[in-house]
This record gives structure tokens, C-alpha cells and sequence, in this order.
């Protein structure tokens, strides 16, 4: 069932409830009060009668008269009987004679006064007790306001009512819809979203808040989905174009070569120009491979406690070896008094290759210009600084440093295939750390690593 | 013998060099710190009436410079007893010296080339320091990251 027919029914279902109580009670209550009135008029025409008929003056007589006349309308069927009963045995035969309920007799004789209703005919009498005997004194009337005034409302109210859900179901279906074509809307739009034209974007929409963040929200998947779309491409052009280099070069080496006989010479060099080229082709495809396999086997290195300040100088031990005219310099001036405060959790081999990762490239790109490497802990973190003042990257490609395969467009002159920072970033990554570039281009690059503090 | 030391900052992590230029000259010598911001209060009453100044430096300080906070009390807890953050609302050399007793300074580190450059709301109070009389010393670091080799604290979060 769609959600506008569901609430529709909803809605119209509780509304009717209320609609149909509220009338229901209106009704009840207001009866209940026409009777009571009723039999209110009904005993002020009996006193009346009553003192009319029992008074000696024969002048308040006349004046009671005159005020019953004037002032008490004639209600519709209304017959006024004074009764002379000699004894209580008579009762039965007074209110056969008068055509008179006998239970009002009864009741009155009793308790004085009674009321009582016989179809749409309303009896009030009361007993007056005189020396001789005693008298009743009874009313009747039919309920005219009972029989029309009630009938009347109960059609109004029903009537109303119904004309009510009419409108009601009218309303909702019409609200109901307002509010949701432009979820209509919004589905048929996402769903014309396809791979060749996820450069759309749903259109802002002004009236509704929650429809606008709606959009939003879908806009900024777009955005993400965009953006991995584009990696990917980027990705796979790049990839294609790492693995093209090398293989056209052996293929046009050993095209040239195999044109016509060669010395022995000019075969060894082909080949060893040949054996270069397949070792880059041999190392890219490995390191990829490491790569890929940091992103799946999380869980499978084996950690340790690790002091940084050591990993620090085994690290720069080893720039010295792979670079041996590198200048960096290793700066402990904020490095935290206690050594618990310098120690991670992490699998060492890893780690030492993210942080000479970092280190060879702040020599790369600067040309071997100073590189300083300083430590310093927070209270829960342990922060790395690796500043260069190297050639920098451009702003607008610092989204796609971490890519694999990616290399910034003012790295042409240094050697390199864009797989050493995806790396790094996926080993801090698992160390649950965080790697911050922040560049300026031509003065250089700050790296930031941050890692957990190893908790004890 | 414990030191209690007034430093001024205004947030930013440059300002915390005096902080580390004044620990470093008092090596080996035990020192309470108090990192003071001035900042004019509001005239709202409202807002005086639910004003606290915890709060307040809670929402002024970023995570940066509470992690600049924290790494020179990491390279520094031996001779660094407490260090916290006060507010000081006042606007002269009075309230200025009330500050300075109630908190029981002892000395009071400034920097020499550094200028405050206060937070919205926020003001300068080294004139005022200056014309309170009271004894101060003024450091001066280098503003050169690129020649120097020291390791300014700014160039960590930069």
C-alpha cells in the first residue's frame, strides 16, 4: 500500500472517531438536559395549578391566573388535572378514568411528587393532602423541543459529520500528495542517475526543510560517488600509463635490435637496457601488490610495543644508507620528558617503511635540501613532523595524493611511480593513525603523522 | 622553589612560544603556569547571568592548541607542576594588579616581537601589564622558520 493511501485511511479513520464521539456526546448531553428542563416547566405549571386552585382568595386566584396566561406558554398538548382521590384504594380507578399512567399515581401518592414519561407524553404530578382527602395535582405536555429540536440536531450532526470525512478525505489526499511528489520527484530524478551522467544533481528545493536536506544528503553521495568514480578512472589511466612506459620501452629496444645482426656488444646493452626496464615493470607490479594486500590483511601483522624516538634514528640510519647525501635532521627539542609517552602500538617493519617513505620523499623532491624530523607527544597522541622545503604540491591536486599511481603534475623531472604515499597512508591507517600533508608550493611540505599512544 | 608565571596568550599556537622560551630559561626550577586570555565581558545581562568562564575557555581553545598545551607539558613535566588557562575580564592597571595578587604571580614572561592578535571579543593586555609596574621579562624567538633549525612550535600544526 503507498504511504499516501496509508495515511489518508489513517488519518480519516482517527478523525471520524473524534468527529463521530464529539457528536455523539453533544447529542447525549444535550438530551439529557431537554428532559430534565421538561420536567422543570412541567412542575413550575403544576405549583402553579396547585396554588391557583387551593387559594381561598379568590383575587391572588384571578392574579395567578392572569400571570399563568401571560407569562407560561401553552406547551403543545398540554392538559392540566386536578384529581380528588378519597382514599389510596381509588388510585387504580382514578387513572383508569383519566386515562393516567397508574405509576405516576402511585409514585406521587408515595413520595409526594413524581415524574414520568409514556411514549412522547411527559407527566408531572404531585400530592396535596388537604383535610377532606387529598388532591393530585398533574401536567402533561408533549416534548415538542424533544421530538424536533433533537431530530434536528441529530440530522445536522450527521449530515456534518459526513460532509467532514468528505472533505477531510479530500484534504489529506491533497496534502498527502503535496508532500510527497516531490519524493516522486526525487526518486524518478536519482533514478535517471546512471554511470554516464553522474555529473547531475537533484535540484535544490526551497519549502521543505526535511525534502531539502533530503536532497542534499543525496547530493553529497553523488559528490562521493563522483569522486571514487574519477580515482578509479584516474587509477586506471594512470596504471595503464606506469606499466605502458617500461613495456613500450622493451618493445622498442627490442624492435631496434632485432632490425639487423648485431655485435655482441650492442646485444649485451639492449639487454641490459631490456633488464631495467622489466626490473621497474617487476617492482611497480609488487609494490602494488603490497599495496593491496595492506588493504585486506588488517588483522594479520603482529604488533608491538614501539618507541618512536628509536624507529626515528633506525630510520634515519637507513636514509643514510639509501641516500647517502641526504640532510635530515633529527630534532628532540620537544620530545616528552617520559618515555612511556613516546611508545605505539604497532607492527615495526610497517612503520619503518611508512616514515622512509615519507623521509625519501621530503629528500627527493627537495633535492636533498635540510629535511627536519621532529617528535613530540600530546597526552594521547604522538605526533611525527616532517618538514622539507622542497618543491611542494599544488593545491588543487592535494585531493588526489593519496591515489594510487598518482603524481603530481610538477614531478616530471624526479623518478617515481605514485604508489609510496597510498602506501603510507594505508599503514598508518591500520595503526589507527592519522597522516596530515600540508603543502605550500615551492617552499615545501609538512607531513604530520599522528598515531595512538600505546595504552599500558 | 615553585614559581608561579603569567604568560598571555590569545590562542593561537604561536603565542605558546613564550610559554616554551620561559620553561627552557627555567630548566630544573619548578613553575605553576597561568596562561592568561583577556577578553571584554559582555554588558548582557543574560549573559552574565549564565557566564562561565570554564566554559568559556573550553569553546575558545581549539584542539590544536590544547594538543601544543599538552606536548610542552610532555616535554617539560618535571619542572612543570600545573598549568591552566585563566580568563581576565578586566580593562586597567587596577584590576589588572588585583588579578595579579589574587592569583600570587610571581613573574610575568612576554614576548618581545610577538604580537597578540586577540580572538573576537578578545583584547591586548600587554599595555596594560606594562603600565602595572609589576616585574616582567620579555623573550623573543625567531620568526624565520625556513632559516632557523630549532623547531618553532607554530611549524608543528602548519
Amino acid at each position: 500500500m503507498s504511504s499516501i493511501r496509508k495515511i489518508t485511511i489513517l488519518l480519516i479513520i482517527s478523525i471520524s472517531l473524534i468527529l463521530f464521539f464529539l457528536g455523539s456526546s453533544v447529542y447525549y448531553f444535550l438530551s439529557n438536559y431537554s428532559y430534565a428542563d421538561f420536567y422543570k416547566r412541567l412542575e413550575a405549571r403544576v405549583s402553579v395549578a396547585e396554588k391557583r386552585h387551593f387559594e381561598s382568595n379568590k383575587r391572588y386566584a384571578q392574579v395567578l391566573k392572569s400571570i399563568r396566561e401571560e407569562h407560561l406558554e401553552l406547551l403543545s398538548d398540554e392538559k392540566e388535572y386536578i384529581l380528588y382521590c378519597p382514599n389510596a384504594a381509588s388510585i387504580k380507578q382514578l387513572a383508569e378514568t383519566n386515562s393516567l399512567p397508574i405509576n405516576l399515581l402511585n409514585v406521587a401518592y408515595a413520595q409526594q411528587s413524581a415524574n414520568f414519561q409514556k411514549d412522547d407524553v411527559f407527566y408531572f404530578g404531585k400530592k396535596r393532602e388537604t383535610p377532606k382527602g387529598f388532591y393530585f395535582v398533574i401536567v402533561s405536555a408533549k416534548n415538542y423541543y424533544n421530538t424536533h429540536h433533537l431530530i434536528l440536531l441529530r440530522k445536522v450532526l450527521v449530515v456534518g459529520g459526513l460532509i467532514s470525512i468528505l472533505l477531510i478525505i479530500y484534504l489529506t489526499h491533497l496534502f498527502s500528495k503535496r508532500f510527497f511528489d516531490p519524493i516522486d520527484n526525487i526518486i524518478s530524478k536519482v533514478n535517471s542517475i546512471s554511470t554516464d551522467n553522474i555529473h547531475l544533481r537533484l535540484d535544490d528545493i526551497k519549502n521543505t526543510e526535511e525534502i531539502k536536506r533530503l536532497t542534499t544528503t543525496f547530493n553529497n553521495l553523488l559528490n562521493r560517488i563522483e569522486i571514487a568514480f574519477e580515482t578509479n578512472k584516474n587509477f586506471i589511466s594512470n596504471a595503464s600509463h606506469e606499466f605502458g612506459t617500461p613495456l613500450t620501452a622493451i618493445i622498442g629496444e627490442a624492435d631496434v635490435t632485432l632490425l639487423k645482426d648485431r655485435t655482441l656488444e650492442e646485444y649485451k646493452e639492449a639487454l641490459q637496457k631490456i633488464l631495467k626496464q622489466s626490473e621497474r615493470l617487476n617492482k611497480i607490479s609488487q609494490s602494488l601488490l603490497f599495496l593491496a594486500q595492506i588493504g585486506y590483511k588488517e588483522n594479520k601483522f603482529n604488533y608491538n610495543i614501539i618507541r618512536t624516538d628509536e624507529l626515528i634514528l633506525q630510520a634515519n640510519e637507513i636514509m643514510n644508507q639509501l641516500i647517502p647525501k641526504n640532510n635530515i635532521k633529527i630534532d628532540f627539542e620537544l620530545l616528552p620528558e617520559n618515555p612511556k609517552k613516546l611508545k605505539v602500538m604497532g607492527n615495526k617493519d610497517l612503520l619503518m617503511l611508512a616514515i622512509t617513505n615519507i623521509m625519501t620523499n621530503a629528500c627527493k623532491y627537495s633535492s636533498n635540501k635540510p629535511v627536519i624530523v621532529s617528535l613530540a607527544s600530546t597526552n594521547n597522541e604522538i605526533v611525527l613532523i616532517i618538514k622539507d622545503q622542497g618543491i611542494g604540491i599544488p593545491e588543487s591536486e592535494l585531493p588526489f595524493i593519496f591515489d594510487p599511481f598518482f603524481r603530481a603534475s610538477n614531478t616530471a623531472a624526479y623518478d617515481g611511480y605514485g604508489i609510496g604515499l597510498p602506501l603510507t597512508q594505508n599503514i598508518i591507517k591500520i595503526h589507527k593513525g592519522e597522516l596530515i600533508i600540508n603543502s605550500v608550493l615551492h617552499k615545501g611540505v609538512t607531513v604530520l603523522v599522528k598515531l595512538p599512544m600505546a595504552t599500558f | 622553589m615553585e614559581k608561579k608565571i603569567l604568560i598571555p596568550i590569545d590562542f593561537r599556537i604561536e603565542s605558546l612560544n613564550t610559554l616554551k622560551y620561559a620553561l627552557e630559561e627555567r630548566r630544573n626550577k619548578k613553575s605553576n603556569i597561568i596562561l592568561m586570555y583577556s577578553e571584554y565581558i559582555s554588558d548582557s545581562i543574560t549573559e552574565l547571568l549564565f557566564y562561565d568562564p570554564a566554559k568559556k575557555i573550553k569553546e575558545l581553545a581549539s584542539s590544536d592548541i590544547n594538543d601544543a598545551i599538552a606536548i610542552i607539558n610532555n616535554t617539560h613535566e618535571s619542572s612543570l607542576h600545573t598549568i591552566k588557562i585563566e580568563l581576565f575580564n578586566g580593562l586597567n592597571k587596577n584590576a589588572f594588579l588585583n588579578f595579579y595578587e589574587a592569583h600570587g604571580i610571581d613573574i610575568i614572561y612576554l614576548p618581545r616581537d610577538y604580537r597578540l592578535k586577540p580572538l573576537k571579543n578578545g583584547f591586548d593586555p600587554i599595555p596594560i601589564i606594562k603600565k602595572s609596574k609589576v616585574a616582567y621579562r620579555e623573550v623573543t624567538w625567531s620568526n624565520d622558520h625556513s632559516t632557523s633549525s630549532k623547531n618553532e612550535l607554530n611549524q608543528l600544526f602548519k
